[in-house]
């Protein structure tokens, strides 16, 4: 069987160069028109197979907030492919992706901003059924109140506004309209950040229950590792828009190769410190900037183990041992 | 109890309450604890739980409607809400220290980094021009800004998230304060920038013998950081006590509930123990234990009574009825 959602060589650009004026610059007294391109997303590659969960983990700036509403074709890709379902949706325009989208449904970070503060929460979860049914179809209602009902809501919750409700439930009525089209696929960037810790338990095990009950995959994006373990089946590592590490969650945490990975996962705190740690990795330094990407690695200028290779070649995602791909060269074994 | 060595600083029954026009909150409602010296004590809790507040509070930095109503700020002894605004001033920056939580925000973007650590010595030092460039130089060094000369012309804006925050620091140390409060610190931090910054933090408090109280929401934070753990829920304090027990073997079941809470990183578990429901509302807390309407154990006693702060062993205390007893398991 094929994975539900394939994404190959993946790759988000954005033209901030702004109007001719801003673009004008003057090298050695010529007049040149610069551009100035966000590398975004360069050139990621990744499965996620039915009901499967796969966590995307990073820190800012890495991409991965922006594959996500890639793949939900918020952006238009500037290349590669997006199959779902086996179709290749990635340069679909507004009408063709209509069907689509009710396979692929989006939960949002920030449940404050992602809901519409003049619709009563019976309509929010409502619109995007309507968008899709037919016309007349009484059911709509009758489904909308299952689903709050389903999400931990009462029935009462369904004629109030969003802001009459706690973060948690405002995320609660953001998965009810998610899952009222019956999707295939539900990405969920940073769903649980903006919450406390109790709250952001509720959520995670409520996102767990639903998996189970309506058979859904997540494409899970995160910061944070703790919650990426919880929930995830396999784990992408990001870093500057390039996918450095993917493998089985245990995996990765038991063994992660990338030194990236290694050095993410020793600085993260822990409340169960592991005994067993190996020694800690610690970076110096910051991201570069997504404007001019270093040469070769995008790691090396913060690797505490590049060598001469790692500028001067790019290492592309290599199966290291089953199902666990790295993209490092200290792989190769010659140093 | 066993005998301390002299706190340095004691919070005496603090009570900060905000009058608003939709009611009086009682942000912080009778909230004792002390700060040894060279302790790291971490304050941790939700949103509303009135961490914040106190960091303002033993401040002297709240604004109406908000008020400090009642109980004692004993630091060094002397009781800080009995000092004018003119004394605070004194204290503020050169006693005790605060770094806030948004790098971005709590720099001034039209004065070059070097004039906002210069400021410091300016109001709380006697050296001149010269000798206060070269402490300038040594403190922006000291939390790892390399080039720090040129550094010190430069903008806010020319900093990255991670290195204001190193700048703050620098800011908030270099009148030698001998205490921090730190309001969560590294909370608009990446993950390996945020373990650099704590890093440093605990260095610089270490090395300078200062105290430091932290404020986070983060119970794995506080527990890599600090010395002393309080736990607050609804303005008051729910358990307190040693960073090690407390986390080991929790007495409050709203302890017990936020440590179940936290995905466990190294042991994975299938399901999260949640804590059910959602913080009250402030205005309108429940009759007897606040936490009641979310606790697994909750009796008839506590829908009546409102449970006191009582000793444990091992300098710990906790407000419940019915403390747990058994051991996580690690």
């Amino acid at each position: 069987m094929t994975a539900f959602l394939e994404v190959e060589n993946l790759e988000q650009r954005f033209d901030v160069s702004g109007g001719p004026l801003d673009r004008l610059r003057f090298e050695n007294g010529v007049p040149t028109m610069a551009r100035r391109i966000v590398h975004a997303v360069n050139g990621v590659s990744f499965e996620i197979q039915r009901g499967e969960v796969l966590g995307l983990v990073g820190e800012s700036g890495c991409g991965k907030s922006t594959v996500a509403k890639t793949i939900a074709r918020i952006y238009r890709p500037t290349g590669g492919a997006i199959r779902v379902d086996g179709e290749d949706v990635s340069q679909y325009d507004y009408r063709k992706m209509l069907p689509v989208r009710r396979k692929v449904q989006m939960i949002f970070q920030d449940p404050f901003a992602s809901l519409n503060p003049r619709q009563r929460v019976r309509d929010i979860v409502m619109e995007p059924m309507i968008q899709h049914a037919e016309p007349g179809d009484k059911t709509i209602e009758k489904r909308a109140m299952e689903l709050l009902a389903r999400v931990g809501l009462r029935p009462e919750h369904a004629d109030r506004y969003p802001h009459q409700f706690s973060g948690g439930q405002r995320q609660r009525i953001g998965i009810a309209r998610a899952l009222s089209v019956d999707p295939q696929l539900v990405i969920a960037d940073e769903p649980v950040s903006a919450l406390d810790v109790s709250i952001q338990a509720q959520i995670l095990n409520l996102m767990m229950d639903l998996r189970d009950e309506f058979g859904l995959s997540y494409l899970f994006i995160t910061h944070d590792l703790s919650v990426v373990r919880h929930i995830s089946d396999r784990i992408g590592v990001m870093y500057l828009g390039f996918m450095v590490e993917t493998a089985p969650r245990d995996k990765l945490f038991e063994e992660p190769l990338h030194p990236y990975t290694r050095a993410l996962l020793s600085a993260a705190p822990a409340i169960d410190p592991d005994p067993e740690a190996e020694e800690e990795i610690e970076l110096t330094g910051e991201v570069p900037n997504a404007f001019d990407l270093p040469s070769g690695c995008c790691f090396r200028t913060r690797c505490p183990f590049a060598f001469e290779r790692c500028s001067r070649e790019r290492p592309v995602l290599k199966e290291a041992a089953s199902g666990h791909q790295v993209a490092c060269h200290l792989l190769d074994g010659e140093t | 109890m066993s005998v301390q060595k002299q706190a340095l600083l004691e919070v005496r029954d603090l009570k900060t309450r905000f009058y608003t026009f939709a009611g009086v909150v009682n942000a912080v409602d009778g909230v004792s604890f002390s700060v040894g010296r060279g302790e790291i004590l971490g304050l941790v809790g939700e949103s509303g739980g009135g961490k914040s507040v106190i960091g303002f509070s033993i401040l002297g930095l709240i604004d109406p409607p908000g008020k400090v109503d009642d109980g004692e700020i004993l630091f060094g002894g002397v009781d800080l809400r009995r000092k004018s605004e003119k004394e605070l001033q004194k204290i503020r920056g050169k006693e005790i220290a605060m770094v806030f939580q948004d790098p971005m925000t709590s720099l001034n973007p039209l004065q070059t980094v070097g004039e906002q650590i210069d400021e410091m010595l300016r109001l709380h030092s006697d050296l001149d021009g010269k000798a206060r460039r070269a402490r300038c130089i040594e403190m922006l060094s000291d939390v790892g800004i390399s080039e720090a000369e040129k550094r010190l012309n430069n903008y806010p804006h020319q900093f990255s998230g991670g290195m204001r925050q190193r700048v703050v620091i620098a800011i908030a140390m270099i009148a030698g304060p001998q205490l921090i409060i730190a309001d969560e610190p590294t909370t608009a931090l990446d993950v390996t920038i945020q373990s650099q910054i704590l890093k440093l933090m605990k260095q610089q408090v270490r090395e300078r013998e200062a105290s430091m109280i932290l404020i986070t929401h983060d119970l794995a934070v506080v527990s890599q950081m600090a010395d002393e753990i309080v736990v607050l829920y609804c303005g008051k304090i729910v358990e307190k006590g040693p960073k090690q027990d407390l986390i080991s073997k929790p007495a409050h079941p709203y302890t017990q509930g936020l440590l179940g809470s936290i995905p466990k990183l190294h042991d994975r578990q299938d399901r999260l123990t949640q804590i059910p429901g959602t913080v009250p509302d402030v205005r309108n807390l429940p009759q007897g234990c606040n936490f009641r309407e979310r606790c697994p154990f909750a009796q008839a006693r506590c829908a009546e009574e409102e449970p006191e702060q009582h000793a444990l062993d091992a300098g710990r205390s906790v407000a419940c009825h019915f403390p747990l007893e058994q051991e996580l398991a690690p």
